[in-house]
């Protein structure tokens, strides 16, 4: 690795005072399981690394006033471990149960995970398909970003250099919503995403139709994205298999997958015809409901 | 040269180093220390043969910058066996069960091995599969490993200590 | 010719041969005590780096390393144009660095010394190479054609001049008679060892110039000759070269030659005038180690209504890359399974090995057998389904049985196909659950492999010395090569059983060329039986020895004694007995005294192919029969393997626990080439030089192996053993294969059988028709 300057601020508006006084020559890093890795392959290579792990308060979970708040330094570890998590927010546990090995898990945290932009971030489906929110800080002080407008291209968001994530806002979903985040892969592990699916289904009282349904895709676009026209197709009806085959289809039009020399296009639309059901079906059974037809 | 100080508990020792700041742990331990169990196979992360444990949850050192470990406790597997040549019940269940072959991705494993133990001291095969899945073997095709973890665990190898 | 062996023990209970012992060096290993080339240093040691090209194909115009040479810390920088030129491989056509052109995205061009890796790698990146590219192939088909970009001119052509061609009976006559022939075309891919020790050695100079190369080579002595030319070009002909092995963090046959970094690292150390050492990275071990080549392979087969082989046609093109390692005698051992697995009277070989752009091509586990083996098998279900037969039925009735002498001349000593037949359908539930098309279904693929070693060169030998101290322990210096399979302590077992100690009373030495005797290396699945024979030959020799001694001190006749638990005692009289240490120590403390050394080196009794391609190479061979059965599903295309079986006559299981980590850890490696394992590449650069992208499998893909081990006894082996390093990832991907198609009546004839296969054209664009 070449040469840099390590800092440990002990707030975030210092992160924010040195991010401003380096600019470019800086990075933040958090668990540095991305990072250290492109710093390695000198594909980033910054003067000043800052760390945020002297700062009180960024990994801690919370939920309170209907609102769940993940510290960006949370790891997915403690959100592998968080009981709350699990029952509450299942698809965000889904994301991290296979992200990457229990040793990545350790230190890499949720706020590198959606940070990198990385078109394959395991949370970040999930994330879309809870509605977070992020909270920022910068010079001018806090802002809310919806992730929904986070992310701008691989390796691009909306976070500004001097900006520095402080926590990721998720509100509490009813009682009666489930939820599945689906991770095709090729292993079974140590594997990124040939596909990711994840689904929030809020559905009406009685649980045969569907109210809400967010539907959150990775590698389906060079961003994660919501497939807008499936949500929209699935709302207002019942849970049956056809109306989400005809969702799966409709997924299609939201998206444009690309060919990699991981997999083709082709394969990726195939699977999110095959795993949009499939991930809708698996989250009702949490809810002791099944997929009919 | 710009350097950090690092004060940690090495394998139970307080211990100081003055390293340069892109040091990695793993160069640290390696270089500085010359605890060479600690292996690098990939140098990404990619494939657990630089597995340390750090506060006892284990790390793939490779990836982690030296600082990182400041105030904290770091244990290699050269902190397992104990004194007058004994060996952690995991060494021991490694050897007795042909868990070793090569041996390059052995020190990784077992200490991948001894944070899942901590954690859950009963695993079932599949939870060693899915625990130690960040550890890469290309001789054993991992058969005797879950073998051996699976024997450890009964011999009530759970916590720091070899009993 | 070597004599029949049979254990001395005489009716008695094996001692040592047939346990479950811990491999000897793992108490090294599980405290990280094991030296490997990454944690060896030596003082004023300096890394070496070397520049690879970043041109498939191109001329070089121009090095500056100017640059570089004025880095504070750089001790040596060299390109093909200020050292001597050292070329390499068994076709000699690989400077180890290139001149005028270079023919590989890898190409070494230059290399530097440095006092750090971090210095090493700046000086690196300081040298400037001026390229003129050049037009490239990458298709060993194309590169064939007339026209096509020649790789070396002055050969003429990309075509190598090794035309391998073996012909065994009449081959058209079988096609007429068959009733039934099925004809077919195999691809299969790059893949690579993913040895998880990068590869590196270290090479210091001794004041006069003796040379001394540590390294985790798994061929020793025939490095050390290798390096020897190295030192003739540098002028010191007569200097000695010692190579001594670290310990080895995995081979598979990825160190079975000497490549250009080893001696880029030999000329690095000679004109610093330190110890230098060069290890790859990560990525470096992907693009630039070598790996299984790929191949093309048009097979035929045909047989009769009763369902017996008539023929079989195999024609293939083997891309050998830029330069000429092991990948292209790869077609030696094709010959095997094409000629010899199963009865198959009329057989035609013909296989190209050609010159690309690409990375080149090497030896690994199975030597070419896989790619064989996989063709073969898969057609085999395709013909009994044709003629009308269970795939398991059709394959009994030409199993291959003791005693037959193949269509290439091999003597078949001992034979356990048609047990493992047996018992893989056992295991799998085979009648019950063949044929069902409902997404699961069962496959098996057979095996055959050189069990006896391999007469690749004029010797196939290995020594082995040994000696025993005043305290009956005992030294055995062999010429082997451990690298994980636990030769060392299957050397210790047939040693400690022949001379009736415990195995802790055994050291087993091996790596350095200036202890040991000679040893072809670790290859062919040949060190159990080649250095086991050799082992248990020099024991032999040393009990003689001991016994001898013992008579006059026992007063009792020599061959009424034996040895037991480290006592020499009478047969007829087991009461008139001595430790066997006093009889060392009373040989030993004497006017004229003696301490017992015993060596032997051992060859085994076989020929090397003649002209023909024809003669009886190993002295024993080895079957096996791997089985799957597997789930598919059709959504997404996703095999997930249910059961997994392998079944292999072993002759005999000296260690049994160490066998089935054989069996376990081929098969993991077998099911890697089925399903995930490609290594890829575009204008002959590696796309995937990393362990998130080149997929080999992870303890949560490993599917419990079930192990059934045969043993036949074979009449040469020791203690009946034959070898069994290569073949537990033969049968893999035909038994996958067939499984899959079994499952779903779809039949992909190219590895890795991924999803995209199952569900698209291999191309990943076109749908399949129905199933």
């Amino acid at each position: 690795m070449r040469r840099f300057t390590y800092h440990e601020p002990k707030s975030i508006a210092d992160a924010v005072h040195l991010l401003s006084a380096y600019g470019e020559k800086a990075r933040l890093i958090a668990g540095g399981t991305d990072l250290v890795v492109e710093m390695k392959q000198g594909k980033k290579e910054p003067d000043h690394v800052i760390s945020l792990r002297s700062v009180p308060g960024v990994n801690e979970i919370n939920f309170s006033g209907g609102y769940l708040r993940l510290g960006a330094m949370v790891t997915h570890r403690a959100i592998e471990r968080s009981p709350l998590i699990r029952e509450r927010f299942t698809l965000l546990a889904d994301a991290v149960d296979n992200l990457g090995s229990v040793q990545v898990r350790n230190v890499a945290t949720v706020g590198g995970n959606i940070c990198n932009g990385a078109p394959s971030a395991d949370t970040a489906g999930p994330l879309l398909a809870l509605d977070a929110v992020l909270l920022v800080e910068g010079p001018e002080g806090e802002r809310n970003i919806s992730l929904n407008e986070f992310f701008r291209g691989p390796g691009k968001t909306a976070l500004a250099a001097n900006e520095v994530l402080k926590q990721i806002i998720i509100p509490e979903l009813p009682p009666e919503a489930c939820s599945r985040y689906l991770k095709h892969t090729r292993r079974k592990a140590m594997d990124l995403p040939l596909l990711g699916v994840a689904v929030t289904l809020i559905p009406e009282a009685g649980g045969e139709i569907c109210r809400e349904a967010r539907i959150a895709l990775t590698l389906a676009a060079p961003t994660p994205i919501r497939a807008i026209r499936a949500e929209k197709h699935v709302a207002g009806k019942p849970f049956y298999r056809a109306v989400w085959e005809e969702a799966g289809v409709l997924a299609l039009e939201d998206s444009s997958p690309r060919t990699s020399f991981r997999t083709t296009a082709a394969y990726r639309k195939k699977m999110i015809c095959a795993l949009l059901p499939r991930a809708a079906a698996e989250a009702l059974e949490r809810s002791g409901r099944t997929m009919k037809g | 040269m710009i350097a950090v100080k690092i004060s940690f508990l090495l394998n139970g020792d307080p211990v100081t180093a003055e390293v340069p700041d892109q040091v990695t742990l793993l160069e640290m331990l390696r270089e500085h220390f010359e605890l060479r169990g600690a292996k690098e196979g990939c140098g990404y992360g990619e494939c657990g043969s630089c597995t340390v444990l750090v506060e006892q949850e284990a790390v793939n050192a490779c990836l982690m910058l030296a600082a990182f470990v400041n105030g904290k406790s770091v244990q290699t597997v050269e902190g397992l066996a104990g004194k007058q040549c004994r060996l952690d019940p995991l060494q021991e269940a490694f050897v007795e069960h042909g868990a070793v072959q090569c041996g390059f991705c052995t020190p990784g494993m077992i200490m991948s091995a001894k944070a899942l133990l901590a954690e859950n001291p009963r695993p079932s095969r599949d939870q060693i599969r899915r625990g130690m899945a960040g550890n890469l073997c290309r001789c054993t095709g991992y058969a005797k490993i879950v073998e051996a973890v699976a024997a450890a665990s009964k011999r009530g190898c759970s916590c720091g200590e070899s009993s | 010719m070597a004599k029949v062996l049979e254990p001395e023990s005489g009716g008695v209970a094996l001692q040592a041969v047939g346990k479950r012992l811990p491999k000897l060096d793992a108490l090294d290993k599980v405290q990280g005590k094991a030296v490997y080339i990454h944690d060896l240093k030596m003082p004023r040691m300096l890394y070496g780096k070397i520049l690879w090209s970043r041109h498939a194909h191109a001329r070089i115009l121009n090095i500056d390393t100017s640059r570089a040479e004025k880095l504070p810390g750089v001790r040596a920088v060299i390109t093909g144009y200020n050292t001597p030129e050292i070329k390499v491989g068994f076709l000699k056509d690989n400077p180890v660095l290139k001149k005028d052109k270079v023919r590989q995205y890898r190409d070494e061009v230059a290399a530097v010394a440095a006092e750090s890796l971090e210095i090493a790698e700046e000086a690196v990146r300081l040298i400037e190479v001026e390229y003129e590219p050049l037009p490239a192939v990458f298709d060993p088909v194309e590169a064939m054609r007339e026209g096509a970009p020649l790789i070396h001119e002055e050969k003429g052509s990309n075509i190598l001049k090794l035309p391998w061609k073996l012909i065994c009976g009449d081959p058209d006559e079988g096609r007429r008679q068959a009733d039934f022939v099925v004809e077919e075309t195999f691809l299969l891919p790059w893949v690579t060892h993913c040895c998880l020790g990068t590869s590196g050695c270290l090479a210091e100079f001794q004041p006069g110039g003796n040379l001394t190369v540590y390294s985790p080579t798994q061929i020793r002595y025939l490095a050390q000759r290798d390096f020897l030319e190295a030192m003739a070009a540098l002028g010191l002909k007569d200097k000695r070269v010692r190579v001594v092995s670290t310990a080895i963090g995995g081979a598979f046959g990825s160190k079975l030659d000497t490549y250009p970094f080893e001696f880029i690292t030999i000329l690095l150390a000679y004109y610093a005038g330190r110890p230098v050492k060069l290890v790859f990275s990560r990525e470096e071990e992907f693009f630039a180690t070598p790996a299984r080549q790929k191949v093309e392979a048009k097979i035929a087969q045909g047989c009769t209504r009763e369902g017996r082989l008539t023929f079989r046609d195999v024609e293939m093109v083997l891309d050998n890359g830029a330069y000429t390692s092991w990948g292209a005698t790869t077609p030696s051992v094709m010959m095997m399974p094409i000629s010899s697995l199963y009865k198959v009277p009329n057989v035609r070989y013909t296989a190209r090995c050609v010159y690309t752009n690409n990375i080149y091509a090497t030896a690994m586990r199975g030597y070419g057998n896989p790619q064989a083996t996989f063709a073969i098998e898969s057609q085999i279900d395709a013909l009994a389904e044709q003629a009308g037969f269970d795939p398991l039925e059709f394959r009994m009735l030409n199993a291959n049985t003791a005693g037959e002498v193949t269509p290439q001349g091999f003597k078949v000593g001992s034979c356990g196909m048609k047990e493992c037949l047996e018992a893989v359908r056992e295991s799998l539930n085979w009648n019950e659950k063949r044929g069902k098309r409902n997404g699961r279904g069962v496959g098996v693929g057979s095996l055959i492999h050189v069990g006896g070693g391999a007469r690749i060169y004029k010797s196939d030998a290995c020594g082995t010395i040994i000696k025993l101290d005043d305290f009956a322990k005992v030294t055995v210096m062999s010429g082997a090569t451990d690298m994980g399979q636990g030769s060392d302590t299957v050397i210790a077992q047939i040693v400690a059983e022949e001379l009736g100690v415990c195995i802790g009373d055994i050291k087993v030495i091996m790596g350095n060329t200036d202890l040991e005797t000679w040893d072809v290396g670790a290859h062919a699945s040949r060190t159990t039986f080649v250095a086991g024979n050799s082992a248990l030959y020099a024991a032999r020799s040393a009990k003689e020895q001991i016994l001898a001694l013992a008579a006059s001190l026992l007063n009792e006749p020599q061959e009424d004694l034996a040895i037991k638990n480290s006592v020499v005692y009478s047969r007829r009289n087991p009461a008139v007995s001595m430790q066997l240490e006093r009889v060392l120590r009373a040989a030993h403390f004497k006017t004229g005294g003696t301490q017992i050394v015993a060596s032997h080196f051992y060859d085994p009794p076989t020929q090397m192919l003649d002209k023909e391609m024809k003669g009886n190479f190993s002295a024993a061979y080895t079957y096996g029969v791997h089985g799957a059965e597997v789930e598919v599903d059709r959504e997404t295309g996703r095999v997930e393997i249910l059961k997994y079986v392998i079944a292999m006559d072993v002759g005999k299981a000296i260690n049994p626990m160490l066998l089935e980590g054989q069996l376990e850890g081929g098969a993991a490696m077998g099911i890697g080439y089925s399903l995930m394992e490609n290594l890829q590449t575009e204008k002959g650069k590696v796309l995937n030089p990393n362990f998130l992208d080149y997929k080999m499998l992870t303890f949560a893909d490993m599917p419990e192996i079930t192990s059934i081990i045969v043993e036949t006894g074979e009449r040469f082996g020791p203690f009946g053993a034959k070898g069994i390093g290569e073949p537990p990832l033969v049968g893999s991907a035909p038994a996958i294969a067939n499984a899959v198609y079994d499952a779903t009546g779809k039949r992909v004839r190219s590895l890795p059988l991924t999803p995209e296969k199952l569900l698209f054209d291999a191309d990943g664009s076109e749908e399949r028709g129905g199933e």
